[in-house]
């Protein structure tokens, strides 16, 4: 005996191949963001904590200052002194002891320019592959001698040298030329994860790194037969209890776990897109399934006539969905390992040299793959499978009652309710923040997420009335045949199935509600920025490390500039972390006697030159919290443990450059035993000297700081800018995917509205109907679904934007700023959408056979 | 009237005062207008009427297909009114059998799968030998593996008379099942529905408001304006168009 659902099912799948491959894309697209997430993140994990296993090489132990909190990776630690080398090298079992001194450095190419890199730019001391560290030597010779480097390869290569080229380098202490006598490796990779790798002899590395016989830490090798616990704690008590002795492993532990930290935001910003995307597809299922329901509806009636039950008509239907599903779900987990494969690839021809890595396709990928491919496929045919159910059977002789059967609902009160509760829950994600980020995060997107259930819902409502306003605006000039024949059906036919079009148009409605969201957010903080600039911005030039910014430049060039008889007032801006009253907080420092005449910082009370006088300043939200103001004092720990109090010089309002906490240049100095790194210098011109002459002298300077950028106000304000439209542009580009999924959704529909549609087309035709106007007409109703769906996510888009710009700190943004270009370039690209989707189907409505279309049932 | 209303053992499905009524006021329209009507087992019986006579209505109400305004349906001694969807549903598979005028078959279900279809839904195995002989009644042996698009319109509707057979329903309501056949295979069908009344013992009600069609039954019923007008039994073509002229078709 055999049973017919499973049949039918699978027989029901073959039979509509095409129209399944155009949903299976769809969810493939979302499970391969998310497979790729999972597949990138657990390789690119595993081949950096080998990548530091192999890099701790034959380091047995390691000894570093302490510090009082944060991240063991991440804290700015105290140096060591060599002076401890002998004192550890004369504990019984160490048999060697090596420095580790790595600092900021840049390699300057043959073209004279600083080398970017996507990592970081560093020199280090390195005895060569004898050393205990794990680097390799590729080619050539390690550096012997004060004039030698080795490079590693990718950054020689990139740079354009080869053995026996003179090299510049710029370091802490300046500019250097240097030998290239050779390459070094590190682990699998041609560098070190996009990092440039500048190996100098440890002496050349302590005088050019400008490490002053301080090491960042040292490494201990132990002789044979040595325990390493009682080593260990010999060395500890050999030396002053404010450095510790910690195992290698440990430490590449320590480093490759603030890596992976950064590799699993990166995961889950592609998770939040599959989201997105897979979203987008439950749209396109759900419709892809409603239409063949009701293109089925006879056949489904008369399997209820010959004895079909509900329940066995309902899994069928969710039956195919089961198949598409699974088989999309295999699909994307493959996706997935492209996506992952090409993204390592992107970044390695951007210059980061990810170590190679084999793909890892773990359980826990596959299981979560299969999780959101078939629970979403699944859940979206569940209404068209339960409308399939209601059909009667009478309608295998009389379709139009199963027409009806098909398109009862609620959808008004229950489009509102969804609504409503979205903008509940979105209202209390965003204004109210309950608990962490991350519900915070989640109750915002469960809101975000509502409301389009809940827009689409009512949509279908208006759909009809939308469509025929859209076809009656929509500038006449670039669309003359709005009033001809094919424009009138065009727009009638896009108001005859309005639930389709609706649902059509929920699915473009999404991406470009998050697009618009994104927009206003992005433009308002932009303009906020600007704002701000120019109001509180008096500096004439900015200096920065350009390419590398996030390495600061050395303090020397501060000094230097400070030394021009062109520049008036020169202040660098350092940061560093404390506790204050025991909360960690992000510190900036400045010489406040020249930072007052830089940012204007809305001083309320007290004196930005205090400052100097060693007192702390802070914004006057923190100043509410903690109820301080001038004279009062608040107590600081510094990170190497260091106790302090520091006493209140002012409150100010303004923290869009200085942030929150403001200590003086000379503060950090005492404190601190770390090499200073600036993050930028500011600097005004002084009293008669032209903008013109002192830029001269500032970029004479910086001729020895060849990473230097020196920029003027505008140019300070666009490449600020610039770095946010990067952002920008990234995610617009993966919205585009979710956009994309919708093109193939109205695409999808046409097509089949189109095979419903055939007799009706063969009778156009037959009455004189051109092949170029049933085109026409068919492009045209896809336009009119695209701008609905475009118009619904601008309506949509823009309030949530509005409302995220609201909720945002007052020191991201103040003004809440429309973007009418992007809303004008979303109504643009939504017609650009419309008329791609139509390509297929209408040229496929145009290739009818007249007589047989008129003769097909 | 109360007296018909009782089902004697030899009524396959009887009606009795169904009345349906679309819309209200002004609007109302009644497809039934208070029928009564019995058919016997082992007959072979046509429903015959000019368009908009009800005759179809009457046809999906006795089999379960839609409900009636007012009155009983019985499908042997059941009263289907009665019943839920699911009852309905495993009534329809069980007891009744059915060719309509088109679109009869699955198009992804091969010929013998369609045949099979009441049965496989039921998840029942039928009567093979049964099956056997009525595949080769209706001379379907050789077409058993193929689609429907690959048969004929007469052999399509074969399949769907052999369908109406396999489970050996009590009654098998075809909706004008020759409409869409030229005339040499509608007869081919008519006389084989007729040989499975003489020969298998089968209860069939058919529609029609075809005269050469209606010829093949053992007794026609004739509606008007949703009420039964009249009745003929050893019915002849020529008998019976000249019933249906006076009817005003």
């Amino acid at each position: 005996m055999s049973t017919p659902v499973p049949r039918l099912t699978l027989r029901g799948v073959l039979a509509r191949k095409w129209r399944i491959f155009l949903t299976v894309l769809a969810v493939v697209s979302g499970v391969a963001f998310v497979s790729g997430a999972f597949v990138l993140t657990d390789s690119v994990k595993r081949a950096i904590n080998e990548l530091f296993a192999t890099l701790s090489g034959e380091v047995d132990l390691e000894v570093r200052s302490t510090v009082a909190f944060g991240d063991a990776a991440r804290a700015e630690r105290d140096p060591v002194p060599f002076e401890l080398i002998d004192s550890i090298a004369a504990v019984p079992g160490v048999d060697k002891v090596e420095v580790n001194i790595l600092r900021a450095a840049t390699v300057i190419t043959s073209d004279g320019e600083p080398l970017r890199t996507t990592g970081p730019s560093f020199g280090i001391a390195w005895e060569g592959p004898d050393g205990l560290d794990g680097r390799t030597l590729v080619k050539g010779d390690i550096a012997r001698g004060p004039g030698e480097i080795t490079l590693d390869q990718s950054s020689a290569r990139r740079a354009g040298y080869e053995i026996g080229d003179t090299v510049t380098i710029v370091g802490p202490t300046g500019k250097g030329e240097f030998e290239l006598v050779g390459l070094n490796g590190t682990g699998s990779t041609s560098n070190g994860g996009g990092a440039a790798i500048i190996a100098f002899e440890p002496q050349t590395a302590n005088e050019f790194l400008g490490a002053e016989n301080r090491a960042d830490s040292l490494y201990i090798a132990l002789s044979d037969g040595a325990s390493r616990e009682d080593v260990q704690q010999a060395v500890q008590s050999a030396i002053d209890a404010k450095y510790e002795v910690i195992t290698g492993e440990q430490s590449a532990k320590e480093t490759a776990g603030a890596i992976n930290d950064v590799i699993d935001i990166f995961g889950n910003v592609l998770l939040g897109f599959a989201a997105v995307s897979l979203f987008v597809s439950a749209f396109l299922i759900f419709n892809t399934f409603a239409i063949i329901v009701s293109q089925r509806l006879r056949e489904l009636a008369l399997l209820r006539a010959v004895g079909a039950s509900t329940r066995q008509i309902r899994s069928m239907i969710v039956g195919e969905s089961l198949i598409v599903s699974v088989l999309a779900t295999v699909l994307g987990i493959f996706a997935g390992m492209g996506v992952a494969v090409g993204i390592v690839a992107l970044f390695n021809a951007t210059g980061a040299a990810f170590p190679s890595a084999s793909l890892i396709v773990s359980t826990r990928t596959i299981l979560a793959s299969l999780f959101v491919g078939v629970g979403v496929t699944v859940a979206a045919a569940i209404i068209p499978a339960i409308r399939a159910g209601r059909i009667p059977p009478v309608a295998a002789m009389r379709p139009e009652l199963g027409f009806t059967a098909l398109q009862k609902n609620k959808r008004l009160v229950v489009g509102s309710v969804v609504t409503a509760l979205g903008v509940a829950f979105f209202g209390t994600g965003v204004f109210i923040q309950p608990g962490n980020v991350v519900s915070t995060l989640l109750l915002a997107a469960l809101g975000a997420v509502f409301i389009f259930l809940g827009v689409s819902s009512l949509s279908t409502t208006v759909a009809a009335p939308a469509s025929r306003v859209i076809s009656r605006t929509l500038p006449l000039p670039f669309f003359p045949m709005t009033r001809s024949i094919p424009g009138r059906l065009g727009s009638r036919n896009a108001q005859r199935t309005p639930r389709r079009t609706a649902s059509t148009a929920s699915a473009l409605m999404i991406g470009l509600a998050l697009v618009s969201t994104v927009a206003v957010v992005a433009e308002s903080v932009r303009q906020t920025f600007r704002d701000q600039i120019e109001g509180s911005v008096t500096a004439d030039f900015f200096i920065s490390n350009g390419p590398q910014n996030f390495q600061g430049l050395p303090a020397a060039f501060a000094e230097r500039l400070q030394q021009l008889p062109e520049l008036g007032a020169v202040s660098p801006f350092r940061a560093t972390v404390a506790l204050v009253n025991g909360d960690e907080k992000q510190l900036g420092a400045v010489r406040g006697s020249a930072f007052k005449d830089l940012v204007d910082i809305e001083l309320q009370t007290g004196s930005v030159d205090s400052l100097d006088a060693g007192m702390i300043l802070l914004h006057e939200d923190p100043a509410r919290d903690y109820g301080v103001g001038v004279g009062d004092s608040l107590d600081i720990t510094w990170q190497n443990g260091t106790k302090q109090t520091l006493e209140v010089g002012g409150v100010y309002a303004d923290s869009s450059i200085a942030g929150n906490w403001l200590i003086g240049l000379d503060t950090l100095a005492a404190v601190s035993t770390a090499q200073p790194v600036d993050f930028f210098i500011g600097a005004k011109i002084a009293e008669g000297v032209t903008i013109d002459d002192a830029r001269v002298a500032v970029e004479k300077i910086a001729e020895d700081f060849p990473s230097a950028e020196v920029q003027n106000q505008a140019e300070f304000q666009q490449s600020q800018e610039d770095q946010f439209n990067q952002l920008l542009i990234v995610i617009y580009g993966l919205l585009i995917i979710s956009i994309a999924i919708a093109v193939l959704g109205i695409a999808n529909t046409m097509a089949l509205s189109v095979f419903e549609r055939t007799r009706e087309f063969g009778l156009l035709r037959a009455v004189g109907m051109s092949k170029k106007m049933l085109k026409r007409s068919i492009r045209w109703e896809a336009v009119i679904v695209a701008v609905f769906g475009a118009v619904l996510g601008i309506v949509v888009g823009v309030p949530l934007g509005a409302a995220v710009t609201f909720a945002l700190p007052e020191s991201f943004v103040t003004t809440i700023v429309v973007p009418y270009s992007t809303i004008v370039t979303v109504l643009i690209a939504a017609i650009v959408v419309g008329v791609v989707a139509a390509i297929g189907p209408a040229r496929r409505a145009a290739k009818l056979d007249v007589l047989e279309a008129i003769s097909s049932t | 009237m109360s007296e018909s209303a009782t089902p004697t053992l030899t009524a396959a499905a009887s009606a009795v005062d169904a009345f349906k009524i679309y819309g209200k006021g002004d609007s109302e329209v009644r497809a039934l207008d208070g029928v009564t009507v019995t058919f016997d087992v082992g007959r072979f019986t046509a429903i015959m009427g000019p368009s908009g006579s009800g005759k179809s209505t009457l046809m999906h109400c006795l089999a379960g297909l839609d409900s009636l305004t007012s009155g009983t349906v019985r499908i042997g001694d059941t009263d289907i009114s009665e019943l839920s969807d699911k009852a309905l549903t495993r009534l329809r598979r069980e007891q009744v059998g059915f060719i309509f005028q088109a679109y009869n078959l699955i198009p992804t279900l091969t010929a013998l799968e369609n045949i099979r279809l009441p049965l496989d839904l039921g998840g029942e195995s039928g009567d093979q030998a049964w099956i056997d002989q009525v595949v080769d009644a209706v001379n379907l042996r050789d077409r058993l593996d193929h689609r429907p698009s690959e048969l004929s319109g007469g052999q399509q509707q074969r399949v769907a008379v052999a369908r109406a057979l396999a489970s050996r329903p009590r009654i098998i309501f075809a909706d004008e099942p020759t409409g869409n056949l030229d005339s040499r295979t509608g007869t081919e069908i008519l006389k084989f529905m007729r040989r499975a009344v003489s020969e298998f013992g089968q209860t069939i009600v058919m529609v029609t408001h075809d005269a050469v069609a209606a010829s093949y039954a053992d007794r026609v019923v004739f509606l008007a304006d949703g009420r039964i007008v009249d009745e003929m039994t050893e019915p002849t073509a020529d008998r019976v168009l000249d019933r249906m002229k006076s009817l005003g078709n």
